[in-house]
């Protein structure tokens, strides 16, 4: 599904990705973790382009962004974002944040979008918030909302990047959930999260990054109950 | 002080000509400032410097210089290069245009530029290409912060249009100057000229406070 070879980036003089390599397999869930700077959003942002890539190949379903021949924004709607801070469009309610991507990008008619949207609503939970505009939401339910406009483009791939860090501790229960039931339904999906109780228990795989490569990966219960290396014996030690 | 209301009286039909040629070259003048101001801004916010540069160039002339030089040389200058009867009517709302489309170009890089990075990502992210994230999320976004602005900047037009006077395009200044020249007085015509200019400007702030009212009750919806 997603084949990251060499993967080098830089933000100036500061590599900050230094060789990444991985393989990600169709419905496969991998969590990445590693201690603040050390890349994981610069990784996850580079396998949708939102980030340039200086060095290396990332194909996903087949097709090598660095080519310069590969439609990026093709690539992009088969690849869904969730960001930390949710970045709904607050001057569209609820239902038009959702719509408004397949109904301008995939050219769907509205009525056809809005159906769809309403599916997706209430597969989060949120379907009586269709008319409601963002800033009326809870953390929690802006990021349910965020996770249901990525997914109206019916994206191959989902990609998180601490989808529960700029929640209060109560909201977050709600987001894994969302993010659970997606993993049962076989979505591909990376992960970059603090939550080491979700990696453990929805992960295929855990890949725990440190100053831009990948230091270990293993299965969850591998990597958190035996850590091979010593930084990420620190690291875990830290944050278990 | 004497103060001859009859001049004042006499002159009223002119003043008022003139006033509505104010108002028509200024709203002229801001109008296409607008469209050309959205191009500079949206050029001048490219990825690529050589992009940039003209854009660049542009504004900074067009802020650099003052409207009366710009003026001046479009009227005598460029326009008789294109027209052989140059219009002062039209080089005063060329001038206004171009003056204004610099400043307008700033006001809308600022207002496109507050707008949160996440939201062009975010729409990026859906595959949305740069040209639709501008016009389905940041536009309408930056909208609502740049009618401030942009009111000033009409009102700052309205007063400079005063210029139009030196090419003799008959715009209010221009009939103040008329009038203080036929009777050789000066606070008759002056002070009614003032008094019309601030009627212009004090509406045109009302105006914008209403806008802005407006706006605001419609964000907490
Ligand atoms: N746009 C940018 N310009 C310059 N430097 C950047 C940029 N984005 C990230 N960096 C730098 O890249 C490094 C890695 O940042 P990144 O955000 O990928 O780390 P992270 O692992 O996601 O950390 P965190 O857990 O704090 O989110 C940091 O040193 C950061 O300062
Ligand atoms: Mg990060």
């Amino acid at each position: 599904m997603i084949s990251v070879k060499h993967l080098k980036k830089s933000f100036g003089d500061n590599e900050v990705l230094k060789d990444i390599s991985i393989d990600v397999n169709p419905q496969e869930v991998v969590v990445v973790i590693g201690p603040s700077g050390s890349g994981k959003s610069t990784f996850i942002r580079c396998l949708n382009m939102l980030e340039s890539i200086n060095g290396g190949h990332v194909v996903i379903d087949g097709k090598d962004l660095t080519d310069k021949k590969t439609n990026i924004n093709e690539i992009r709607t088969n690849v869904g974002m969730v960001f930390q801070h949710f970045n709904l469009f607050p001057h569209k309610t609820i239902l038009d944040n959702i719509t408004l991507a397949p109904i301008n990008v995939r050219g769907m008619n509205k009525k056809e979008a809005e159906e769809k949207a309403m599916v997706l609503l209430a597969k989060v939970g949120l379907a009586e918030k269709a008319s409601a505009y963002p800033d009326s939401l809870s953390g929690g339910q802006k990021q349910r909302v965020a996770i249901a406009r990525a997914l109206a483009m019916e994206p191959k791939v989902m990609l998180f990047d601490e989808p529960t860090s700029a929640l209060d501790p109560e909201m977050v229960g709600e987001v894994l959930e969302v993010m659970k039931q997606l993993a049962k339904d076989g979505m591909t999906m990376i992960v970059v999260t603090h939550e080491m109780g979700f990696a453990r228990e929805v992960g295929d795989r855990v890949v725990f990054m440190d100053n831009g490569y990948i230091v270990e990966e293993n299965e969850p219960k591998a990597l958190f109950d035996d850590p091979k290396h010593e930084r990420t014996k620190a690291f875990l030690s830290k944050v278990l | 002080m004497d103060f001859h209301f009859e001049i004042v009286q006499d002159y009223m039909p002119f003043f008022l000509k003139g006033m509505a040629l104010t108002v028509g070259v200024s709203l002229a003048g801001v109008l296409i400032g607008l469209l050309l101001g959205l191009l500079i801004a949206l050029g001048k916010m490219s990825s690529n410097q050589w992009v940039r540069l003209p854009f660049n160039i542009y504004i900074n002339v067009f802020r650099g210089t003052p409207l009366l030089v710009q003026l001046l040389i479009i009227h005598f200058g460029i326009v008789p290069l294109f027209m052989a009867q140059s219009n002062p009517v039209v080089s005063l709302v060329i001038g206004l245009s171009l003056n204004s489309a610099a400043y307008i170009a700033e006001i809308f890089r600022a207002g496109i530029q507050s707008i949160d990075k996440g939201q062009m990502e975010a729409a990026r992210s859906l595959g949305m290409t740069r040209v639709q994230a501008m016009k389905l999320v940041i536009l309408p976004q930056a909208v609502k912060r740049v009618i401030p602005p942009l009111g000033n900047e009409f009102i700052v037009l309205l007063k400079e249009s005063s210029l139009g006077s030196v090419l003799a395009a008959p715009e209010l200044m221009y009939w103040g100057q008329a009038a203080a020249g036929q009777y050789i007085r000066v606070w008759e015509p002056y002070l009614t000229v003032a008094l019309i200019y601030l009627v212009l400007t004090l509406s045109l702030t009302y105006l914008m406070n209403y806008i802005e009212r407006r706006m605001k009750t419609d964000d907490l919806r």
